[in-house]
């Protein structure tokens, strides 16, 4: 699993944390960025198995992230992009689905392990 | 015999003298009732006319009396109840009215009188309700012109008397009508007198028609305006409470996420008091989260940003759906019997997604009060009108007294609030499946024996009838502004 790189942007120090730690913890290796223009810039070098972005971001949010990314595409190819957020029901996420979000997942509906095993799902794990 | 004849012609001449001074006389109380009658007809017309402008049908109306009475001045003055003032709103374009525009020192509609100033003829007419003379301009003008500048324009406008006369309107006074001539009182004939009280009065009626149709005009646009404000309002209170769920969302989410990890990655073992306080963290972590989900429910449902698209359900199918779901989550703890009365159903009438929230609430609700080992059976019957389902627990039960509140917000009993705590339960859920229900045409209710002896909650939702089918739009709902779904249940 040490192969599979996944990228978090969250800016929520303790879940961005939480996040991170619990997927090192399951083998993967993980970079984080706490806002939307770092994000941005890790997303855009590429080469990530999975990227989990929030939407509600400083400096620029996932939706930006998401326009960005189809105006000037990643140097190497990501795999999925998924959104990770709090914001349930909203049309954004409609509008993440159709920039070329994979999927949504949202925070507070899931334990540590239904997070493990989304994550999974979306490498193509089990 | 010729003084005879002049004798007879004498007294023919006379006679025909006498017939003429009577037919004379008639004439002129006929040309004055013409002038009455036209100066109604005029009046008529302008109360008829889509005229509604306030301003405007005081002009008319003034010129009409003015002119067709041969008046050489009127003058229709109008209280102004907010300032406190008698207003002048329109003086006749007669040529005497004219030339006393031109005579004021300012514009004749900044003449305007307080209301308390009693020495004002105009004022004492509107407080004792009854006509006043005078041959003193200085008397309609006081206090805002003095007495020299007052005789002067008496003086350049040449006339005599003016009388004043309280203009009413359904037992009001709205105003005064001031006409000013060239004669004395008593030189103004029965007929004028008369007219002139006709048509303060027919005015009275024309203006409090204008007043009525301005009042409602500026009412429609202070509601146009209430409106646009509470459309912002709404929009800023949508804003709000979708910002504030997520916001209170991070902090809950980090709350249950790290009390999770305390206890299932813990990397030193956990005393039995520690773990018991932090499942205690978890669960009220996730109490929080579904009564954050309800919240927004129930503020959704409320403003009607829930739509409702109704299709033809198999209640038997989606029922063995949700038991699954049911199943995978409390109730294998729990040790949990489901029984699903199987019999042949028609379709229902209903919005999928809204349905599969009321049943998976009232599944949810039945599993927290439901002890270990317990039951809960689903069972349908319809007339082939509509469809109830029933979903009879061997729970706690519901007091008799209890049972009417049960489907209000926050209506939970209080002798399961110990339940709740323990289950996660937000006082809500029912509220919402009522809500629900309703929303798609159908009714839901409760049966209990009493405490201890299990609850059974019922639903019934309109058949999907050929009739309905070709009706769809009836029972489809559009959501006020942006549609937003429904967050789900957690079971």
């Amino acid at each position: 699993m040490e192969n599979k790189k996944i990228l978090i942007i969250e800016d929520d120090q303790f879940l961005r944390e939480f996040y991170q730690e619990l997927l090192q913890s399951e083998g993967f290796s993980v970079d984080v960025a706490s806002d939307g223009e770092i994000g941005f810039q890790k997303a855009h070098m590429g080469g990530f198995n999975l990227i989990l972005f929030d939407l509600m971001l400083p400096k620029k949010d996932g939706l930006a992230i998401l326009r960005d990314l189809k105006v000037s595409p990643p140097q190497t190819q990501n795999g999925p992009i998924v959104v990770l957020t709090n914001l349930g029901q909203d049309a954004i996420i409609n509008q993440c689905l159709n920039m070329g979000a994979e999927g949504y997942l949202i925070k507070s509906a899931m334990n540590p392990d239904q997070v493990l095993t989304e994550v999974n799902s979306y490498l193509g794990l089990h | 015999m010729m003084s005879d004849f002049s004798i007879i012609l004498t007294a023919i001449l006379i006679f025909a003298l006498i017939l003429e001074l009577f037919y004379m006389k008639k004439t002129r109380a006929l040309e004055d009732r013409n002038k009455r009658l036209e100066a109604l007809k005029k009046l008529d017309e302008i109360m008829m006319s889509s005229t509604t402008n306030l301003e405007e049908v005081a002009q008319k109306v003034t010129d009409a009396i003015a002119f067709i009475l041969g008046f050489e001045i009127g003058v229709l003055a109008l209280i102004d109840e907010k300032r406190k003032v008698l207003r002048r709103v329109a003086m006749s374009h007669t040529a005497t009215g004219v030339k006393a525009q031109t005579s004021l020192p300012f514009p004749y509609k900044q003449l305007e009188i307080p209301l308390d100033c009693e020495e004002n003829l105009s004022i004492k007419a509107i407080i004792s309700g009854s006509k006043q003379v005078t041959h003193d301009l200085y008397e309609v003008f006081v206090p805002v012109l003095d007495k020299n500048i007052s005789a002067e324009i008496q003086k350049t406008v040449n006339v005599k008397t003016s009388l004043i006369y309280p203009v009413r309107a359904r037992g009001k006074i709205l105003g005064v009508m001031i006409v000013s001539i060239s004669r004395d009182e008593n030189e103004l004939s029965a007929y004028e007198k008369e007219s002139i009280e006709e048509l303060v009065n027919v005015l009275g009626i024309a203006l409090d028609n204008a007043l009525l149709y301005q009042d409602l005009k500026e009412t429609s646009e202070q509601l146009k305006i209430a409106n646009e404000r509470l459309k912002q309002l709404d929009k800023l209170k949508d804003e709000f409470v979708s910002i504030a769920s997520h916001e209170l969302r991070t902090p809950i989410t980090a709350i249950r996420s790290y009390a999770w990890m305390a206890l299932h990655k813990s990397d030193v073992p956990l005393s039995q008091k520690v773990e018991k306080y932090l499942v205690r963290v978890f669960m009220s972590s996730e109490r929080l989260i579904n009564l954050v989900n309800d919240m927004l429910n129930v503020s959704r449902i409320e403003a009607g940003r829930i739509e409702i698209n109704p299709e033809p359900v198999d209640l038997i199918e989606l029922t063995k759906e949700i038991i699954d779901e049911a199943y995978y989550s409390k109730s294998t703890a729990k040790n949990i019997q489901f029984q699903l009365h199987e019999t042949k159903l028609p379709k229902v009438l209903a919005d999928l997604e809204k349905l599969r929230e009321v049943f998976l609430n009232l599944v949810g609700n039945s599993l927290k009060f439901t002890p270990n080992d317990g039951k809960i059976s689903f069972d349908f019957f319809s007339d082939g009108q509509v469809v109830e389902v029933s979903i009879k627990d061997s729970g706690v039960g519901i007091g008799r007294e209890d049972l009417g509140r049960l489907f209000q917000k926050f209506g939970r009993l209080d002798s399961s609030y110990t339940a709740t705590a323990s289950l996660g339960g937000t006082g809500l859920g029912l509220y919402i499946c009522k809500s629900l229900v309703e929303l798609m045409h159908g009714k839901i209710w409760v049966s209990s024996e009493g405490l201890g002896k299990g609850a059974t909650f019922y639903f019934s939702l309109p058949v999907a009838t050929d009739a309905r089918l070709r009706h769809i739009d009836e029972y489809r709902i559009k959501a006020v502004g942006e549609a937003k779904g429904l967050e789900p249940v957690a079971i």
